[in-house]
């Protein structure tokens, strides 16, 4: 059985200057994980989906004690469920795949969810907290309104954290010297791999809302913004998965976030 | 077998240079770097003097980050609300193989260190070095750091780790440290577009201005500049430590009192800052250097206080890369014969002795008292400014006053006395003669 760490290589600055290009915090925190988590002679893996400059990450997890290194040479406009593709094709064996919970370019947190799918194992995502044990974990998962849901995990699973969670090692002298010639499998992943290009700047998506009710300017106002008001629009329903998914979609349409 | 032959320590101009030479002589060498990037720390006044280059890099200006070509060089004076420019001008330096840059330290040093893996060293980046190793008999031997397992040996230590090196201290290479001896450099980076700057400086494409401010300093003995990026300005102040303790004053202020003088405002006026930055300067150069090597190590760069402040010199990244490369070169020879013994590293100071890199800071080593004593900071640029002042002002229907009279009188409205006048200029005449 492997464990597994997936890195996405992220250039924050507008000028793609590599240099200043690296994994985020959450990506740090799985990758510690995964060292953490692994059992005495297991294979470590870092999979990184992206581009030559990339493997600089994946030499910095080499350093820091992964066994191997992949790297996928994937268009980096590719969505996520092409990316979860591609890397539950290298992914083999996995016992557990560690990610960070959203990537710091627009990320939405959905590469995870498609790669569990993917390999057809169970998900714990978002974690705020991890206990790793010999024979299961206790994760904690953040939910909304300052909820927290907490998960054991015994099973082969993808789990995603937070960049709060862990502290990633420093590497050993000897490791970083090491990981300069280590080997870098590099994998081509499919080429069509991109439906649509959208060279337009990132948007929110527009949120379509029912006119304001009320009978004075300030009511309206007041209905608009939700000022004053107490909302508390959250229930706890015990629905089979299908259900679930066709209620989460149902009152997503209502609220207006689906069109 | 130790780690390797050579750890040079810092990826700066001297300590890539340094690796450079050694790995091009076939050592094996560790170039080791604090920040996540070489030159990713580092900062500078503003140009690049690469003739050492020719030498190491063949054809550098092809491939070097190179912002301008410096092709007008200007030395202001600068009273209140006066000034004075000397400016020359030579479009045969913008054209191969050029003679001074503009050149962005993350890139230009970046592009250094890469020369330095091409030639075959190992870069470690995001590594501090710590300490100095020692064998029983007390020879440096490697070098302490920061990370787990962080011991490294070899045969011989390069320090290029920068103004107040550590090393070279850890040595025992310094005797004291006087504050007296260091500036401190402080920058803003000031961004402008690119056909704006063309005007105001008046240079085309890829050609640069570089500026030397004598006064304007707010009274803190110094001096400033101005260099032309492609579509930034490079606009600073030097400050002598003791005087900036002294006045109270913060070194930002004194920043935006030179840009806000009748002379400056203009080239920088619409700029938006995009970067302040600051760096303490060896500035007194020759006086102030440390023994060079010492068993199992030497010195190179600003480690080494090379650094030249000389008024109308002011250089440190070109003897910054060649003492380096000496350094390199010598502890190559060092240890193919097996003898890093101080004795045996004294070819790295005969090299230094031998070029420019000593030869420059000992001719001048008077020369930065000289310009940062309060006579030439303070009393000299009000005094040359209201002779110039006088000189051009027409009084009609008054005849014109002879220069004698006017040195005379301005002279003695500064405060200067003959006797100080003729010793601060045969002192200068001695250095730069």
């Amino acid at each position: 059985m492997t464990v597994v760490a997936c890195l996405k290589w992220v250039t924050p600055r507008a000028d793609d200057d590599d240099r200043f290009a690296g994994i985020s915090a959450a990506d740090q925190s799985a990758l510690e994980f995964a060292l953490q988590s692994a059992q005495p002679g297991e294979d470590v893996v870092a999979v990184c989906a992206g581009p030559v400059g990339a493997e600089r990450a994946l030499r910095d997890a080499v350093a820091c004690g992964v066994t191997r290194a992949v790297r996928i040479d994937l268009d980096p406009r590719a969505s996520s469920s092409a990316v979860a593709s591609a890397i539950a094709s290298v992914v083999t064996e996995a016992r557990l795949v560690w990610c960070g919970d959203y990537s710091l370019d627009r990320g939405t947190g959905s590469m995870p969810g498609f790669l569990a799918a993917r390999l057809g194992i169970g998900q714990a995502l978002g974690l705020i907290d991890v206990t790793i044990a010999h024979d299961a974990m206790t994760v904690v998962r953040r939910l909304d309104g300052a909820r927290r849901e907490i998960v054991r995990v015994s099973g082969p699973a993808v789990l995603s954290v937070e960049g709060s969670t862990a502290r990633l090692r420093r590497a050993s002298l000897r490791g970083v010297l090491a990981a300069d010639t280590a080997t870098i499998d590099v994998v081509t992943g499919p080429s069509s791999v991109v439906d649509t290009v959208d060279e337009k700047p990132f948007r929110p998506r527009a949120r379509a809302l029912a006119a304001p009710a009320g009978a004075s300017a300030l009511d309206r106002v007041r209905s608009l913004t939700d000022a004053g008001s107490v909302t508390a629009r959250s229930e706890t329903v015990v629905l089979d998965p299908p259900a679930a998914a066709a209620r989460i979609v149902s009152t997503l349409r209502e609220w207006g976030y689906l069109g | 077998m130790s780690d390797a032959d050579v750890i040079v320590v810092g990826a700066g101009p001297a300590g890539s240079c340094a690796a450079i030479a050694a790995a091009r002589a076939g050592r094996r060498v560790i170039l080791i770097e604090r920040g996540p990037f070489p030159g990713s720390k580092n900062m500078y006044g503003g140009v690049v003097y690469p003739r050492i280059l020719d030498e190491l890099v063949p054809r550098w200006w092809e491939t070097a980050p190179i912002q301008r070509w410096v092709v007008r060089r200007s030395t202001m004076v600068l009273s209140e609300t006066g000034a004075l420019t000397v400016d020359y001008r030579s479009n045969a330096w913008g054209e191969p193989p050029y003679n001074g840059a503009t050149a962005y330290r993350p890139d230009f040093d970046e592009w250094l260190s890469r020369q330095a893996v091409a030639a075959g060293a190992q870069l470690v980046t995001s590594t501090t070095v710590t300490g100095l190793l020692r064998d029983a008999s007390g020879r440096i031997n490697g070098v302490r750091t920061d990370r787990p397992d962080g011991d490294l040996s070899a045969s011989m230590v390069i320090a290029c780790d920068g103004v107040n090196s550590f090393l070279a201290k850890e040595a025992g290479l310094y005797t004291a440290t006087d504050p007296a001896n260091f500036t401190l450099g402080v920058k803003e980076t000031l961004a402008l577009p690119k056909h704006v700057i063309d005007e105001r400086f008046g240079v085309r494409d890829d050609q640069g201005v570089d500026i030397e401010i004598l006064g304007g300093t707010s009274g803190v003995n110094g001096g400033g500049f101005v260099y032309t990026n492609l579509d930034t300005i490079a606009l600073g102040a030097v400050l002598k430590l003791p005087k900036l303790a002294a006045q109270k004053k913060r070194p930002e202020e004194i920043i935006a009192t030179l840009k806000a003088h009748p002379a400056i405002a203009p080239l920088i006026e619409g700029a938006e800052v995009k970067e302040y930055s600051a760096h303490v300067i060896p500035e007194a150069g020759y006086s102030m250097m440390p023994t060079m090597v010492t068993d199992g190590m030497v010195v190179a760069g600003d480690a080494a206080a090379l650094c030249l402040a000389a008024g109308i010199w002011l250089e440190g990244v070109n003897f910054a890369m060649a003492s380096g490369m000496y350094a390199g070169e010598v502890a190559a020879a060092a240890v193919a014969r097996n003898d890093v013994s101080a004795k045996s590293l004294t070819a790295y100071t005969d090299k230094l002795n031998a070029t420019f890199v000593l030869r420059d800071h000992k001719k001048l080593r008077k020369v930065p008292g000289l310009v940062l004593s309060d006579r030439v900071q303070q009393k000299y640029p009000a005094f040359v400014t209201s002779v110039v002042e006088r000189v051009f002002r027409v009084d009609n229907p008054q005849p014109k006053p002879g220069l004698r009279r006017i040195v005379r009188e301005e002279r003695k409205r500064a405060g200067i006395k003959l006797s100080q006048l003729i010793r601060d200029g045969w002192t200068g005449l001695r250095g730069f003669g």
